[in-house]
Protein backbone atom coordinates (compact mmCIF):
# COMPACT_ATOMS: atom_id res chain seq x y z
CA UNK A 1 0.00 0.00 0.00
CA UNK A 2 1.30 3.32 -0.45
CA UNK A 3 -0.09 7.38 0.12
CA UNK A 4 -0.93 8.90 -2.85
CA UNK A 5 0.36 12.71 -2.79
CA UNK A 6 -2.33 14.90 -3.96
CA UNK A 7 -4.81 15.94 -1.70
CA UNK A 8 -8.87 15.19 -2.48
CA UNK A 9 -10.13 17.44 -4.75
CA UNK A 10 -13.35 19.23 -3.44
CA UNK A 11 -14.92 17.34 -6.79
CA UNK A 12 -13.87 13.93 -5.11
CA UNK A 13 -14.92 14.84 -1.41
CA UNK A 14 -18.27 16.04 -3.22
CA UNK A 15 -18.92 12.64 -4.70
CA UNK A 16 -17.69 10.73 -2.08
CA UNK A 17 -19.65 12.59 0.75
CA UNK A 18 -22.99 12.00 -1.48
CA UNK A 19 -22.30 8.33 -1.73
CA UNK A 20 -22.28 8.41 2.64
CA UNK A 21 -26.03 9.81 2.94
CA UNK A 22 -27.06 6.83 4.73
CA UNK A 23 -24.48 7.62 7.89
CA UNK A 24 -21.76 9.81 9.15
CA UNK A 25 -18.52 9.87 7.43
CA UNK A 26 -16.55 10.83 9.97
CA UNK A 27 -14.33 7.47 10.31
CA UNK A 28 -12.94 8.48 7.19
CA UNK A 29 -9.41 10.59 7.02
CA UNK A 30 -11.30 12.41 3.77
CA UNK A 31 -7.99 14.51 3.10
CA UNK A 32 -5.84 10.93 2.58
CA UNK A 33 -5.75 8.72 -0.39
CA UNK A 34 -4.04 5.44 -0.21
CA UNK A 35 -3.38 3.14 -2.78
CA UNK A 36 -4.20 -0.47 -2.48
CA UNK A 37 -3.06 -3.60 -4.35
CA UNK A 38 -4.95 -7.30 -4.36
CA UNK A 39 -7.34 -9.22 -5.17
CA UNK A 40 -10.90 -8.65 -5.08
CA UNK A 41 -12.22 -11.42 -2.68
CA UNK A 42 -16.02 -10.18 -2.72
CA UNK A 43 -18.40 -7.21 -3.97
CA UNK A 44 -21.02 -7.20 -1.63
CA UNK A 45 -23.67 -5.88 -3.89
CA UNK A 46 -26.30 -4.76 -1.15
CA UNK A 47 -27.86 -1.79 1.07
CA UNK A 48 -27.45 0.52 2.20
CA UNK A 49 -24.08 0.72 1.13
CA UNK A 50 -22.07 -2.04 -1.62
CA UNK A 51 -18.62 -3.01 0.10
CA UNK A 52 -15.65 -4.10 -1.98
CA UNK A 53 -13.84 -6.78 0.29
CA UNK A 54 -9.85 -6.95 -1.29
CA UNK A 55 -7.09 -9.29 0.13
CA UNK A 56 -4.13 -7.02 -0.04
CA UNK A 57 -0.30 -8.38 1.49
CA UNK A 58 0.82 -6.09 4.30
CA UNK A 59 4.72 -5.37 4.95
CA UNK A 60 4.95 -9.23 6.62
CA UNK A 61 3.75 -10.68 3.36
CA UNK A 62 0.15 -11.21 5.40
CA UNK A 63 -2.91 -11.44 3.49
CA UNK A 64 -5.41 -9.01 5.53
CA UNK A 65 -9.02 -8.70 3.98
CA UNK A 66 -9.89 -4.46 3.33
CA UNK A 67 -13.30 -3.44 3.31
CA UNK A 68 -13.83 -0.62 0.74
CA UNK A 69 -17.10 0.87 1.35
CA UNK A 70 -18.59 2.79 -1.08
CA UNK A 71 -22.62 3.90 -2.72
CA UNK A 72 -25.91 2.05 -2.77
CA UNK A 73 -26.77 -0.50 -5.10
CA UNK A 74 -29.43 1.51 -6.37
CA UNK A 75 -27.07 4.92 -7.09
CA UNK A 76 -24.34 2.73 -8.14
CA UNK A 77 -26.35 0.30 -10.58
CA UNK A 78 -28.14 3.57 -12.24
CA UNK A 79 -24.31 4.50 -13.16
CA UNK A 80 -24.14 1.36 -14.84
CA UNK A 81 -22.20 -0.46 -11.62
CA UNK A 82 -23.31 -4.39 -11.58
CA UNK A 83 -22.55 -7.23 -8.94
CA UNK A 84 -20.22 -8.56 -11.91
CA UNK A 85 -18.18 -5.20 -11.64
CA UNK A 86 -15.58 -6.70 -9.48
CA UNK A 87 -15.22 -10.71 -10.47
CA UNK A 88 -13.86 -12.57 -7.36
CA UNK A 89 -9.96 -12.72 -8.56
CA UNK A 90 -9.45 -10.30 -10.12
CA UNK A 91 -6.14 -8.12 -9.63
CA UNK A 92 -6.81 -4.78 -8.96
CA UNK A 93 -5.36 -1.63 -7.74
CA UNK A 94 -8.21 0.59 -5.08
CA UNK A 95 -7.87 4.00 -4.01
CA UNK A 96 -8.87 4.97 -0.79
CA UNK A 97 -9.76 7.20 1.80
CA UNK A 98 -8.43 4.96 4.82
CA UNK A 99 -10.18 4.92 8.53
CA UNK A 100 -8.87 7.51 10.51
CA UNK A 101 -7.89 4.86 13.35
CA UNK A 102 -5.52 2.51 10.79
CA UNK A 103 -8.12 -0.35 10.88
CA UNK A 104 -8.23 -2.25 7.36
CA UNK A 105 -11.07 -0.13 6.19
CA UNK A 106 -11.98 2.92 4.15
CA UNK A 107 -14.50 4.96 1.53
CA UNK A 108 -14.05 3.64 -1.69
CA UNK A 109 -13.09 6.24 -4.19
CA UNK A 110 -12.08 4.12 -7.17
CA UNK A 111 -10.06 1.73 -8.98
CA UNK A 112 -8.48 -0.15 -11.61
CA UNK A 113 -8.48 -3.80 -13.08
CA UNK A 114 -5.52 -5.55 -14.62
CA UNK A 115 -6.75 -4.78 -17.94
CA UNK A 116 -7.06 -0.92 -17.42
CA UNK A 117 -10.36 -0.87 -16.38
CA UNK A 118 -11.78 2.60 -14.39
CA UNK A 119 -14.30 1.76 -11.78
CA UNK A 120 -15.34 4.98 -10.41
CA UNK A 121 -12.90 7.72 -9.98
CA UNK A 122 -9.05 7.58 -10.65
CA UNK A 123 -7.98 11.75 -11.10
CA UNK B 1 -84.52 -0.33 -35.79
CA UNK B 2 -85.49 -0.44 -32.26
CA UNK B 3 -82.61 -2.12 -31.56
CA UNK B 4 -79.74 -0.44 -33.19
CA UNK B 5 -81.32 3.01 -31.65
CA UNK B 6 -81.16 1.64 -28.01
CA UNK B 7 -77.74 0.28 -28.78
CA UNK B 8 -76.34 3.86 -29.86
CA UNK B 9 -78.36 4.97 -27.01
CA UNK B 10 -76.53 2.82 -24.77
CA UNK B 11 -72.67 3.82 -26.63
CA UNK B 12 -73.54 7.37 -25.94
CA UNK B 13 -74.48 6.89 -22.40
CA UNK B 14 -71.33 4.64 -21.72
CA UNK B 15 -69.02 7.14 -23.52
CA UNK B 16 -70.31 9.83 -21.33
CA UNK B 17 -69.67 8.00 -18.35
CA UNK B 18 -66.61 7.15 -19.23
CA UNK B 19 -65.44 10.38 -19.93
CA UNK B 20 -66.64 11.60 -16.90
CA UNK B 21 -64.92 8.90 -15.04
CA UNK B 22 -62.09 9.78 -16.43
CA UNK B 23 -61.95 13.54 -15.85
CA UNK B 24 -60.40 13.80 -12.27
CA UNK B 25 -57.38 12.04 -13.91
CA UNK B 26 -57.57 14.11 -16.79
CA UNK B 27 -57.47 17.49 -14.78
CA UNK B 28 -54.51 16.49 -12.72
CA UNK B 29 -50.53 16.85 -13.52
CA UNK B 30 -48.61 14.61 -15.15
CA UNK B 31 -46.01 13.85 -12.25
CA UNK B 32 -45.34 10.52 -13.81
CA UNK B 33 -41.62 8.77 -13.94
CA UNK B 34 -38.77 8.95 -11.65
CA UNK B 35 -37.12 12.20 -10.12
CA UNK B 36 -34.43 13.15 -8.28
CA UNK B 37 -32.98 16.15 -5.86
CA UNK B 38 -30.68 18.63 -7.13
CA UNK B 39 -28.95 20.63 -4.84
CA UNK B 40 -27.40 17.95 -1.92
CA UNK B 41 -29.14 16.92 1.20
CA UNK B 42 -28.03 20.29 2.96
CA UNK B 43 -31.70 21.53 3.91
CA UNK B 44 -31.89 25.48 3.30
CA UNK B 45 -29.30 25.91 0.36
CA UNK B 46 -30.52 29.40 0.11
CA UNK B 47 -28.88 30.28 4.08
CA UNK B 48 -26.25 28.66 3.68
CA UNK B 49 -22.69 29.32 4.40
CA UNK B 50 -19.30 27.40 4.66
CA UNK B 51 -17.75 24.90 2.57
CA UNK B 52 -18.52 21.20 1.91
CA UNK B 53 -21.68 19.32 2.58
CA UNK B 54 -24.18 19.22 5.60
CA UNK B 55 -21.11 16.69 6.99
CA UNK B 56 -18.52 19.03 6.59
CA UNK B 57 -17.81 21.59 10.25
CA UNK B 58 -18.10 24.89 9.22
CA UNK B 59 -21.13 24.65 6.85
CA UNK B 60 -24.21 25.62 8.35
CA UNK B 61 -27.57 27.69 8.02
CA UNK B 62 -29.49 30.13 9.09
CA UNK B 63 -33.50 29.59 9.81
CA UNK B 64 -34.86 32.49 11.84
CA UNK B 65 -34.26 30.39 15.02
CA UNK B 66 -35.31 31.55 18.43
CA UNK B 67 -32.19 32.18 20.98
CA UNK B 68 -33.50 28.31 22.55
CA UNK B 69 -33.30 26.72 18.91
CA UNK B 70 -30.28 28.25 17.93
CA UNK B 71 -28.15 26.92 21.00
CA UNK B 72 -29.90 23.84 20.16
CA UNK B 73 -28.42 24.15 16.48
CA UNK B 74 -25.36 25.28 17.91
CA UNK B 75 -25.18 22.27 19.82
CA UNK B 76 -26.11 19.38 17.32
CA UNK B 77 -23.13 21.24 14.88
CA UNK B 78 -20.29 20.43 17.73
CA UNK B 79 -21.97 17.10 17.66
CA UNK B 80 -21.79 17.01 14.09
CA UNK B 81 -18.06 18.27 13.88
CA UNK B 82 -17.05 15.65 16.06
CA UNK B 83 -18.79 13.28 13.85
CA UNK B 84 -21.18 11.94 17.12
CA UNK B 85 -24.37 13.93 15.78
CA UNK B 86 -27.42 10.70 16.56
CA UNK B 87 -29.06 11.32 12.90
CA UNK B 88 -32.14 9.04 13.40
CA UNK B 89 -31.79 8.60 9.29
CA UNK B 90 -28.44 6.55 10.10
CA UNK B 91 -30.37 4.19 12.11
CA UNK B 92 -32.36 1.64 9.51
CA UNK B 93 -36.02 1.78 10.28
CA UNK B 94 -36.58 5.02 11.77
CA UNK B 95 -38.08 6.77 8.70
CA UNK B 96 -36.63 10.39 7.69
CA UNK B 97 -40.39 11.88 8.41
CA UNK B 98 -41.32 15.59 7.19
CA UNK B 99 -39.91 17.88 6.27
CA UNK B 100 -36.66 15.43 5.75
CA UNK B 101 -38.47 13.40 2.86
CA UNK B 102 -38.07 16.60 0.57
CA UNK B 103 -34.40 16.16 1.53
CA UNK B 104 -32.76 12.84 0.62
CA UNK B 105 -30.28 11.42 -1.47
CA UNK B 106 -31.37 8.52 -4.85
CA UNK B 107 -34.68 8.94 -6.18
CA UNK B 108 -38.30 9.96 -5.87
CA UNK B 109 -41.70 8.84 -7.39
CA UNK B 110 -45.09 11.83 -7.20
CA UNK B 111 -47.67 9.47 -7.59
CA UNK B 112 -51.35 11.48 -8.62
CA UNK B 113 -54.87 9.71 -7.38
CA UNK B 114 -57.83 11.64 -7.61
CA UNK B 115 -58.19 11.23 -3.64
CA UNK B 116 -54.20 11.10 -2.66
CA UNK B 117 -50.98 12.12 -3.50
CA UNK B 118 -47.88 9.92 -2.48
CA UNK B 119 -44.05 11.35 -2.40
CA UNK B 120 -42.17 8.27 -2.67
CA UNK B 121 -38.63 8.01 -1.96
CA UNK B 122 -36.31 5.27 -2.76
CA UNK B 123 -34.23 5.62 0.43
CA UNK B 124 -35.67 4.42 3.23
CA UNK B 125 -38.12 3.96 1.85
CA UNK B 126 -40.41 6.66 2.69
CA UNK B 127 -44.15 7.43 2.13
CA UNK B 128 -45.87 10.79 2.72
CA UNK B 129 -49.42 10.59 2.21
CA UNK B 130 -51.22 13.69 1.15
CA UNK B 131 -55.11 13.63 1.44
CA UNK B 132 -56.61 15.43 -1.38
CA UNK B 133 -60.32 14.24 -1.09
CA UNK B 134 -61.66 16.96 1.19
CA UNK B 135 -60.68 16.10 4.19
CA UNK B 136 -59.68 18.25 7.49
CA UNK B 137 -57.04 17.27 10.00
CA UNK B 138 -57.77 15.09 13.10
CA UNK B 139 -59.61 17.21 15.60
CA UNK B 140 -56.49 18.35 18.48
CA UNK B 141 -57.67 14.75 20.56
CA UNK B 142 -57.83 12.37 17.61
CA UNK B 143 -53.86 13.04 16.40
CA UNK B 144 -50.47 12.13 18.25
CA UNK B 145 -47.02 13.28 16.97
CA UNK B 146 -45.75 10.53 14.21
CA UNK B 147 -42.99 11.37 11.66
CA UNK B 148 -44.98 12.76 8.60
CA UNK B 149 -47.62 13.79 10.67
CA UNK B 150 -50.59 14.69 9.18
CA UNK B 151 -50.77 16.03 5.45
CA UNK B 152 -54.20 17.68 4.28
CA UNK B 153 -54.21 19.47 0.74
CA UNK B 154 -55.84 20.58 -2.78
CA UNK B 155 -55.25 21.37 -5.85
CA UNK B 156 -54.88 25.12 -7.53
CA UNK B 157 -54.85 24.05 -10.70
CA UNK B 158 -51.38 22.40 -11.91
CA UNK B 159 -50.17 23.30 -8.11
CA UNK B 160 -50.33 20.90 -4.85
CA UNK B 161 -51.03 23.07 -1.69
CA UNK B 162 -50.60 20.65 1.22
CA UNK B 163 -50.76 21.73 5.20
CA UNK B 164 -48.67 19.08 7.50
CA UNK B 165 -49.02 19.23 10.91
CA UNK B 166 -48.78 16.48 14.31
CA UNK B 167 -45.49 16.27 13.70
CA UNK B 168 -42.28 14.72 16.05
CA UNK B 169 -40.23 17.33 17.31
CA UNK B 170 -36.88 17.86 18.46
CA UNK B 171 -38.29 17.21 22.18
CA UNK B 172 -39.14 13.61 20.87
CA UNK B 173 -35.48 13.21 19.93
CA UNK B 174 -36.12 11.38 17.03
CA UNK B 175 -36.39 13.50 13.87
CA UNK B 176 -33.90 15.79 12.43
CA UNK B 177 -34.32 17.19 9.17
CA UNK B 178 -30.58 17.12 7.86
CA UNK B 179 -27.47 15.88 9.36
CA UNK B 180 -26.12 19.52 10.42
CA UNK B 181 -28.45 19.12 13.26
CA UNK B 182 -31.39 20.94 11.67
CA UNK B 183 -34.88 20.24 14.33
CA UNK B 184 -37.88 21.89 14.83
CA UNK B 185 -40.49 21.91 17.71
CA UNK B 186 -43.76 19.73 18.28
CA UNK B 187 -45.33 23.32 16.99
CA UNK B 188 -43.83 22.86 13.95
CA UNK B 189 -46.89 23.86 11.17
CA UNK B 190 -45.75 23.60 7.47
CA UNK B 191 -47.43 24.76 4.10
CA UNK B 192 -46.06 23.20 1.08
CA UNK B 193 -46.27 24.24 -2.30
CA UNK B 194 -45.56 21.98 -5.38
CA UNK B 195 -45.40 22.16 -8.86
CA UNK B 196 -43.85 21.54 -11.86
CA UNK B 197 -41.80 24.88 -13.55
CA UNK B 198 -40.29 25.10 -16.67
CA UNK B 199 -37.76 22.71 -17.41
CA UNK B 200 -39.37 19.85 -16.42
CA UNK B 201 -38.40 20.91 -12.47
CA UNK B 202 -40.59 19.70 -9.52
CA UNK B 203 -40.39 22.89 -7.17
CA UNK B 204 -41.30 22.48 -3.79
CA UNK B 205 -41.77 25.37 -1.66
CA UNK B 206 -42.24 24.66 1.97
CA UNK B 207 -43.02 27.43 4.61
CA UNK B 208 -42.43 26.69 8.13
CA UNK B 209 -43.89 28.13 10.96
CA UNK B 210 -43.23 26.96 14.43
CA UNK B 211 -44.01 29.21 17.40
CA UNK B 212 -41.69 27.37 19.62
CA UNK B 213 -38.60 27.31 17.26
CA UNK B 214 -38.54 29.97 14.61
CA UNK B 215 -39.45 33.92 14.70
CA UNK B 216 -40.51 34.01 11.19
CA UNK B 217 -41.72 32.11 8.98
CA UNK B 218 -38.95 29.96 7.31
CA UNK B 219 -39.36 29.34 3.47
CA UNK B 220 -36.88 26.30 1.78
CA UNK B 221 -37.29 25.58 -1.47
CA UNK B 222 -36.35 22.19 -2.84
CA UNK B 223 -36.05 21.28 -6.91
CA UNK B 224 -36.09 17.72 -8.27
CA UNK B 225 -35.41 16.51 -12.02
CA UNK B 226 -37.12 14.48 -13.66
CA UNK B 227 -35.25 11.38 -15.15
CA UNK B 228 -34.49 10.01 -18.22
CA UNK B 229 -37.52 7.66 -19.24
CA UNK B 230 -37.39 3.93 -18.42
CA UNK B 231 -35.25 5.18 -15.27
CA UNK B 232 -35.78 1.74 -12.16
CA UNK B 233 -36.38 2.51 -8.66
CA UNK B 234 -35.04 -0.63 -6.80
CA UNK B 235 -35.66 -1.72 -3.23
CA UNK B 236 -33.81 -0.12 -0.04
CA UNK B 237 -33.11 -2.98 2.52
CA UNK B 238 -31.53 -0.44 5.11
CA UNK B 239 -30.66 -3.72 7.16
CA UNK B 240 -29.82 -5.92 4.04
CA UNK B 241 -25.89 -5.43 5.60
CA UNK B 242 -25.82 -2.61 7.29
CA UNK B 243 -22.28 -2.51 8.44
CA UNK B 244 -22.31 0.68 10.45
CA UNK B 245 -24.05 0.50 13.68
CA UNK B 246 -24.55 3.44 15.87
CA UNK B 247 -22.92 3.64 19.24
CA UNK B 248 -26.37 4.68 21.48
CA UNK B 249 -24.01 5.97 24.39
CA UNK B 250 -21.35 8.33 21.84
CA UNK B 251 -23.24 8.74 18.62
CA UNK B 252 -20.11 7.07 17.07
CA UNK B 253 -20.83 4.82 13.49
CA UNK B 254 -18.87 1.89 13.41
CA UNK B 255 -17.64 -0.40 10.91
CA UNK B 256 -17.76 -3.59 11.11
CA UNK B 257 -15.27 -6.21 9.52
CA UNK B 258 -15.98 -8.97 7.27
CA UNK B 259 -15.98 -11.34 10.23
CA UNK B 260 -18.89 -9.54 11.93
CA UNK B 261 -17.29 -8.03 14.58
CA UNK B 262 -16.67 -4.09 15.07
CA UNK B 263 -13.53 -2.89 13.75
CA UNK B 264 -12.80 0.30 15.28
CA UNK B 265 -13.23 1.86 18.85
CA UNK B 266 -15.22 5.22 19.35
CA UNK B 267 -12.76 8.52 19.68
CA UNK B 268 -14.61 8.72 23.20
CA UNK B 269 -13.75 5.11 24.25
CA UNK B 270 -10.09 5.85 22.46
CA UNK B 271 -9.90 8.97 24.33
CA UNK B 272 -9.51 10.63 21.90
CA UNK B 273 -10.73 14.68 21.47
CA UNK B 274 -11.52 13.72 17.39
Amino acid sequence: MKPVRSPLPWLLMLVAGGAFAHHSDAMFERAKVLELTGTIKEFQFTNPHTWVQVEVKNDKGESVEWSLEWGSPNQLGRQGIRPSTFPAGAAVTIRTNPMKDGTAAGAFIGAKLADGTIIGSWE
Amino acid sequence: MTTTVHRRWRMAVMLVASGFYCLPALALPDWSGVWAMTGGTVFDAATRSGPGGSTTPGLRQRPPYTAEYEAKYLANMALRDKGVLPDPNSMCGIPAGFPRIFNLPDVYEFAVTDKQVWILSENGPNVLRIYTDGRAHPPVADRWPTHTGDSVGHWEGDTLVFDTLSLHSSESGNTMIDRTGLVLSDAAHVVTRMHIAEGDVMVVEMTIEDAKALTAPWVVTKRFNRQPAGTRVYDYACNENNRNPIDPATGWTYTIGPDGKIMDQSPSAAGSEE
